[in-house]
């Protein structure tokens, strides 16, 4: 059983969206609401500056905090450890919603969450997901964990620094963000200055 | 009662039946063991090879059709454009094409109706073709053919900026992507290389290991390939110099960022040349075997030391040093990759010579690691008489012809600057004066008028002087509701075009495929262009009627044919990419008058010009004004993306970059809005204030192709500012021809309402 | 400077109609605990209460479905097809729907009225406290912190025992007074826990007090004022902390959605 994971360089990331672009058309993503949005946090003061371009999107947690709060069973954990709902059983109570600590989740306008799901219906075909496949920059990493081999395992022993968003609450997110430009690690709302 | 009941529950249990099996709506579903409709690729998909147009560098591109609607584009392996990968305005073309605004039928201007007013009366195709037609030998008949000026821009254009004024007899076909765009390169290029740039800028990303942008900011401008070859290069570790008043992406990707005082690069680029031949870092042999007038230089460049330069640029004079002996260090696989946008100030022409000198010293052009040697593909016109005269409407894919017509009176913007191509920007007067002699009719193809070519009031002046004015375009543009006729062409998913040829290290062909039957009354240019042309007279010049045909004809003169395009979408041909190919078969590539890399123009020398690049100061503005500066943004185009309600979900708005200091001496808080106000006393706004420490506090900047004023957009109408307004002053380059457009200054008048707009949702949700 | 292309999915997610649902599933499960009660000391009343707790739950729920945006899909079935006790809200709905079927039995005097008196407390207690642990179970709003495992529940039943009294149950005033004094404790202690606690903890209580400080201290004025009008003017003592009550809940849930990992 494979254990899917992802990687994004953000050193070569530009914030072009092309991945955000992608997402919304494979996936029928309606405007208005988002899978996959683009973050840029200007850091430093003139003239020493840094600029952190960051993809957000469901990191897939494998201690996902939306997965028990759901009533219904429609929130599961699926092969590959991929974080996955069954829109038929979705009664639009937002628990799960409410559960990220990452803004993944959306409700779709006709009555059901959405949220990233790695393309699952790609990755079973043994494609990669579509942000993975169109990134101009070659920034995303997609693959098994379990494979020494694989292009994110690679990645992720090769990078230079490895960071998750808000480790501390324990949801071990199966999105991992390399090489940050920020000195001090992933920015977030309250990070200042490094020059 | 029993009966009541049970026929109650029998009628509502078929209510629920019907509308479940109704598959339609999906805010009533009313059966919870069914969920939402499978999305597009649980069907059948087809594929259709096509080439994007959603921006000018054109990828090849996979079209999969579902249901009869394009549902996904995406680039694909085996295409040197996309290599399997597309930016974001490559996937989010499907929205324009399912755009309810866009132009669904000929239209024609009310009789007594003034240009501008938008009063229009739908008309058939034969309508609209006899108005123009009868239009346009009026005007032939007492102006001239010469009288009718061409604007085109986009895969077409070749149809309406170049076939069909040559054809009719006109020199007055214009494409902004010339002198709006790269004329300053392309003309430098010609006299120092004898080669243009062209279309796709042929540097070695793969094998160089030092690169130093001026300006040039790939990341906010996403060429595609240029994109992911950037990417490679900085991922193999390739060192990164970034030269720009802005801390822009790529400069956030960089090993230095040179802050530099805005228009002042051509010192910089003189002080490094300096650098390079005092400390003798120069590649000596290769100057020696390929170049001219080095002896020249070397006298010239002696006073241009770095700490000249540092009080000019505003850079240490010890910064300006390392990075030419870093570059030499490199050399030969040092570059400085030229970017696309080059009219800035009006020296341009002089500065890209600066900055291919810089290049040259390090002995990069032609080798591994620098700029290569791009071919042109092979593919034969299908055969046709020959045309009447060849315009020089330049653009995108290099500068047209050098001579002037014979038998016709030459382009109406000759005398006014030294290049043969044709300047869009000067064509304008003679609408107004009609000197040197009258031009009574535009025909513009996909050309915003009003976003791109500057001094907008000049240019409406112009159009209300007109006997003829013809709009081809998709969408109801403001430019495009000032004219007398305005045809929809259909969007490039709906459409043919001629085969598009990229000149490259190894050339390629593409063929675009029609993915889904035009909408409406649509039709693709090609057919336009036949239709009119056939109605003007010039049928002979379009001796093909089914264009299926024509393009096979021209396939089959390389040894392919449509069908094959049709499963291959690309076609690659050989290419000779470095010197060394060439001298192996004893070619020269070099095509200027002494055969070698001018670095001494003689030809500028002879007509007046400084035959080595001097640095000349910019204007300056009035004081408590700052210089207006403008970009990209890597989810728009030009000003024709900003009625997709997909892209502008991602970027709806532009802002206005001011430096947080001079902010807050405004009292302006990142997030106000405010009206600007140019030295010519214009005003634009509101504009959002974007407080930042990226970016120096002599200028601002914000990006190109807000602030449409077409109401008939819903979704790009009022939202963000117009930079192309406030660009009522520009600086002709008189080598060129191109328009310098950053020597306007504007100055912030704080307080202006926050605008109100319809949701994104709402408009998004909109049927055809 | 952060900026984004296109947005994280930070609005809100719960709006006024769970507003209307949580005073209302107060309200029911304070009734549905009230109907125990009476079971248990064989109150006379006891139909009565039966009956208010029913429409309540019913009205409770239909809000609930007629709010959800999932409503004319009628997936809502989904809750009783499945089973995931893990779940603040299934153990809710769970309980909604034991306590109103053991208020019909009780209602119809069907069935040992003490063994249902007897689960009922249970199932009704379920109710009470469902609500709180909605939202305490997600720690990633810091504003939802453990203590609303307490105040929920207590405030919860504040409002049945509140509007009881303003329906003149005066038999209930004694228990109004102390629950109206421990909610006003736990609304102050909830505050000292986020000023006390860590540098999140201390901003996401600015953004509290910023958007709902002065009410928030309203309503917990008119928890506090409740027990000295008690004796003179009950009505006043039991609408004062209704207000109160559902302001401070109210306050609590619509700002404590904000997240600091948003923009």
């Amino acid at each position: 059983m494979p254990r899917y994971a992802m990687a994004i360089d953000l050193a070569a990331c530009v914030g072009c969206a092309a991945c955000s672009v992608a997402c919304k058309l494979e996936n029928e993503v309606p405007v208005g609401v988002n899978r996959l949005w683009i973050r840029s946090t200007e850091l430093g003061t003139f003239p020493h500056l840094t600029v952190e371009y960051r993809p957000e999107q469901c990191l897939h947690c494998a201690n996902p905090p939306c997965v028990p709060v759901c009533p219904t069973g429609c929130c599961y954990i699926g092969e590959g450890g991929l974080v996955l709902l069954e829109e038929r059983r979705c009664i639009g109570c937002a628990a799960c919603i409410a559960a990220c600590p990452y803004d993944a989740r959306y409700m779709h306008p006709a009555g059901y969450v959405g949220k990233c799901d790695f393309c699952e219906h790609r990755v079973r075909a043994g494609r990669v997901p579509a942000c993975v496949e169109t990134c101009p920059t070659l920034c995303r990493y997609f693959g098994d964990l379990d494979d020494p081999n694989s292009t994110v395992s690679v990645a992720l022993r090769e990078a230079g620094r490895v960071d998750v968003l808000r480790p501390e609450l324990g949801t071990k997110p199966k999105l991992f963000y390399l090489n940050t430009p920020a000195k001090f690690g992933l920015a977030g709302n309250h990070q200042e200055v490094v020059s | 009662m029993k009966l009541r009941r049970r026929e109650f529950i029998k009628l509502s249990a078929a209510a629920v039946g019907a509308l479940s099996l109704g598959g339609g709506a999906q805010a009533f579903m009313p059966n919870p063991f069914r969920g939402p409709p499978g999305k597009w690729f649980t069907r059948e998909v087809s594929e259709v090879f096509s080439v994007c147009e959603n921006c000018f560098w054109r990828c090849g591109v996979k079209v999969y059709v579902e249901g009869g609607k394009v549902r996904k584009i995406d680039g694909y392996v085996g295409n040197p454009k996309s290599n399997g990968m597309l930016c974001p305005r490559g996937h989010g073309a499907i929205a324009q094409t399912y755009d309810p605004d866009r132009l669904k039928r000929p239209l024609i201007r009310a009789a007594g109706s003034v240009r501008g007013e938008g009063k229009y009366r739908e008309a058939s195709w034969d309508e609209a073709f006899s108005y123009i037609t009868e239009k346009m030998l009026a005007i032939k008949e007492r102006y001239g053919t010469e009288a009718v000026a061409f604007f085109g821009h986009g895969t077409g254009d070749r149809w309406f900026a170049e076939f069909l004024p040559g054809a009719w007899g006109s020199p007055n076909a214009a494409k902004p992507s010339h002198s709006l765009c790269v004329a300053p390169r392309e003309t430098a290029s010609m006299w120092t290389f004898g080669r243009g740039i062209a279309g796709h800028e042929q540097i070695d990303w793969g094998n160089t290991d030092y690169m130093v942008l001026l300006g040039h900011h790939i990341g906010e401008d996403t060429h595609n390939t240029q994109l992911q070859d950037f990417a490679m290069a900085l991922k193999r570790g390739a060192k990164l110099v970034v030269v720009d008043p802005r801390f822009s992406t790529a400069a956030s990707k960089a090993d230095r960022w040179l802050p530099i005082k805005p228009g002042t690069d051509t010192a910089l680029l003189l002080a490094w040349l300096h650098v390079l031949v005092t400390e003798e870092l120069y590649d000596r042999a290769y100057l020696e075997k390929y170049t001219l007038g080095f002896e020249e230089l070397v006298k010239h460049v002696q006073e241009f030391t770095p700490e000249w330069a540092a009080a000019i640029t505003d850079l240490p004079a010890e910064t300006i040093r390392i990075v030419a002996r870093e570059l030499a260090a490199h050399a030969p696989r040092a570059v400085l990759p030229v970017g696309r946008h080059v009219v800035w100030y009006g020296n341009d022409t002089q500065r890209m010579r600066a900055f291919f000198l810089v290049n040259i010293l390090l002995g990069n052009y032609g080798v591994p690691g620098g700029y290569y040697l791009s071919t042109p593909p092979v593919l034969p016109e299908y055969p046709h008489p020959p045309l009447p005269l060849t315009p020089a409407a330049g653009g995108c894919a290099g500068v047209g012809a050098a001579e002037a017509p014979t038998g016709f009176r030459p382009a109406a913007d000759r005398n006014r600057f030294f290049g043969t191509a044709t300047a869009i920007q000067e064509l304008i007067e003679p609408m107004i004066t009609g000197e040197p002699y009258p031009l009574k009719g535009l025909w513009a193809y996909g050309t915003n008028l009003f976003h791109s070519i500057p001094n907008v009031p000049r240019t409406k002046e112009a159009l209300r002087n007109l006997d003829l004015y013809v709009a081809i375009d998709v969408l109801p543009m403001e430019h495009v509701m000032w004219a007398d006729v305005i045809l929809p062409e259909a969007t490039y998913l709906e459409r043919y075009d001629d085969l598009i040829g990229f000149s490259y290290r190894n050339p390629f062909i593409q063929a675009r495929f029609p993915a889904v039957e035009p909408l409406w009354q649509t039709k693709p240019g090609w057919w336009i262009a036949r239709e009119l042309g056939i109605r003007l007279g010039l049928g002979e010049f379009f001796p093909w009627d089914d264009f299926e045909e024509y393009l096979d004809t021209r396939l089959r003169g390389i040894g392919s044919s449509l069908e094959e395009m049709r499963t291959k979408g690309t076609i690659i041909q050989r290419g000779r990419p470095f010197l060394a190919d060439w001298e192996a078969r004893g070619r020269n590539p070099f095509n200027t008058p002494s055969g070698k890399i001018e670095i001494f123009s003689q030809t500028f020398a002879d007509n007046g010009f400084d035959p080595l690049p001097l640095y000349t100061p910019p204007a300056e503005g009035p004081s408590g004004y700052y210089r207006l500066l403008y970009g990209r943004s890597p989810v728009h185009t030009f000003a024709r993306t900003h009625n997709n309600p997909i892209l502008m979900e991602m970027h709806g708005e532009n802002a206005l970059w001011l430096n947080a200091d001079e902010a807050a001496q405004h009292g302006l808080r990142h997030g106000d809005y405010v009206w600007l106000e140019n030295q010519d006393g214009v005003r634009e706004g509101p504009i959002k204030i974007y407080a930042t420490q990226r970016i120096r506090k002599d200028c601002v900047y914000m990006v190109h192709g807000f602030g449409h004023q077409a109401p008939l957009m819903k979704v790009a109408n009022s939202r963000g500012a117009c930079d192309n307004r406030l660009i009522t002053y520009y600086t002709l380059d008189v080598i060129s021809g191109g328009a310098g457009l950053r020597n306007n200054f504007v100055r912030i008048i704080p307080g202006a309402p926050r605008p109100r707009h319809t949701p994104l949702a709402q408009l998004a949700e909109r049927s055809l | 400077m952060i900026e984004f292309y296109a947005l994280p999915n930070s609005g809100i997610f719960w709006s006024w109609p769970k507003l209307v649902h949580y005073t209302l599933v107060a309200l029911a499960g304070g009734t549905a605990l009230l109907t125990a009660l009476a079971a248990l000391r064989h109150d006379p009343k006891l139909r009565t209460y039966a009956i208010l707790a029913i429409v309540l739950i019913a009205l409770d729920m239909l809000v609930l479905w007629a709010g959800s945006p999932s409503a004319l899909r009628f997936t809502h079935i989904w809750l009783f097809l499945s089973f995931n006790p893990q779940s603040a809200i299934w153990l809710g709905s769970w309980g909604l729907v034991i306590s109103a079927l053991l208020c019909l039995l009780l209602a119809l005097n069907l069935g040992p009225r003490r063994v249902w008196g007897g689960i009922l407390v249970l199932s009704a207690l379920v109710a009470l406290l469902y609500p709180g642990l909605m939202m305490a179970v997600n720690v990633n709003r810091p504003l939802w912190t453990p203590l609303l495992l307490a105040f929920f529940p207590v405030t919860g039943l504040l409002i049945a025992l509140a509007a009881a009294v303003v329906l003149r149950q005066r038999w209930l005033a004694p228990w109004l007074a102390g629950l109206s004094l421990a909610s006003a404790a736990l609304g102050a202690l909830y505050l000292a826990d986020l000023a006390l606690g860590h540098t999140e903890a201390r901003e996401a209580l600015a953004h509290f007090w910023h958007l709902g400080g002065p009410l928030f201290a309203l309503g917990l004025a008119l928890l506090l004022a409740s027990p000295a009008l008690i004796k003179r003017l009950p009505l006043i003592a039991g609408l004062l902390p209704l207000v109160g009550a559902v302001l401070t809940r109210s306050l609590i849930i619509d700002i404590g959605q904000f997240q600091p990992f948003g923009f």
